[in-house]
């Protein structure tokens, strides 16, 4: 994968989500499941990373870049991470002109509480690839 | 939201950021997409010194965590071949989805919570069903975008 692609696909998961791991449903969905560049298991293990990290919870996707193109893919990941805040600029003046209007308010919240329903299922994926990999040790160990 | 919540208290206290101020920053971090603590210093650094406050304040909250997390990842995958060590990360892995469970219900719970409870089930019921249909998670945010704006409060906060 090149590393101009894992730059548009992690800051399209990144731009879309709204939360430190909202972007990983979107992250599962193009590099696990379409492109076949990581595992579920290395997702976790990123998500798990970012939350050990100091920083935003989203680090987890410079993780997952370096997962799929090594160094290179971290700062690509860091990339995608960091390029989405300088939205807030715009943001500042949007927000004294629009987000009073109730149509536009109620638009965002949709959107948050949709991002939270879709971190189920990944996070449900995730929870069983772990349990997957905890129960093969079990036998093994047996 | 933790982090925001330090820096306010940090700012604050050093009293350069009144509340006002802070409610501002607060809920463009919020609103803005990606990571809501680099949204907030970007606003933040743009706020007190233009652009090149704005990427002081991204490259600060971004860089250091960056380089810990992506030496974490390669150390890991160095030892990953260690028995021990996989199934030390096999747990961690796992306390990291519940952490993404976690995440989504402390999303959801000021809603939960709220005044809109029907259209909150409604929300989640139907984004759910897009997402259990196979549209990807884009084509569910935006086709949640386009019912949240035409289903408005009543009585907006």
């Amino acid at each position: 994968m090149s590393l101009w692609l894992l730059y548009a696909l992690l800051l399209k998961a990144s731009i879309t989500s709204f939360s430190g791991v909202g972007a990983l449903p979107q992250i599962r969905q193009d590099l696990v499941v379409t492109y076949h560049a990581m595992t579920d298991d290395d997702l976790s293990r990123a998500v798990l990373f970012g939350r050990t990290s100091p920083g935003p919870v989203g680090l987890y996707i410079v993780s997952a870049g370096y997962a799929v193109r090594g160094t290179p893919g971290a700062a690509v990941g860091w990339l995608a991470l960091s390029s989405p805040a300088f939205l807030a600029i715009p943001m500042l003046a949007l927000l004294r002109r629009w987000l009073h209007l109730s149509r536009v308010r109620s638009a965002l919240d949709a959107v948050i509480v949709a991002s939270a329903t879709l971190l189920v299922p990944s996070g449900f994926e995730l929870v069983r690839d772990a349990i997957a990999q905890l129960a093969s040790f079990v036998v093994a160990g047996l | 939201m933790a982090s925001i919540e330090l820096l306010r208290r940090t700012l604050q206290r050093r009293g350069c950021l009144d509340d006002p101020e802070h409610g501002i920053l607060n809920a463009v971090s919020r609103f803005t997409p990606g990571t809501n603590v680099l949204a907030y210093l970007a606003a933040l650094g743009w706020s007190y010194h233009g652009a090149v406050g704005a990427v002081v304040g991204v490259l600060g909250g971004s860089v250091p965590g960056s380089v810990v997390v992506t030496t974490l990842t390669a150390v890991a995958a160095t030892v990953d071949r260690w028995r021990p060590v996989r199934a030390a990360l096999a747990v961690a892995t796992l306390v990291a989805a519940v952490f993404v469970l976690v995440n989504a219900w402390s999303l959801v719970r000021p809603y939960i919570r709220g005044a809109r409870l029907a259209w909150t089930v409604t929300t989640i019921a139907t984004a759910g069903l897009l997402a259990f249909a196979g549209a990807t998670p884009v084509r569910v945010l935006l086709a949640l975008a386009v019912w949240g704006a035409l289903t408005p409060a009543r009585n907006p906060a």
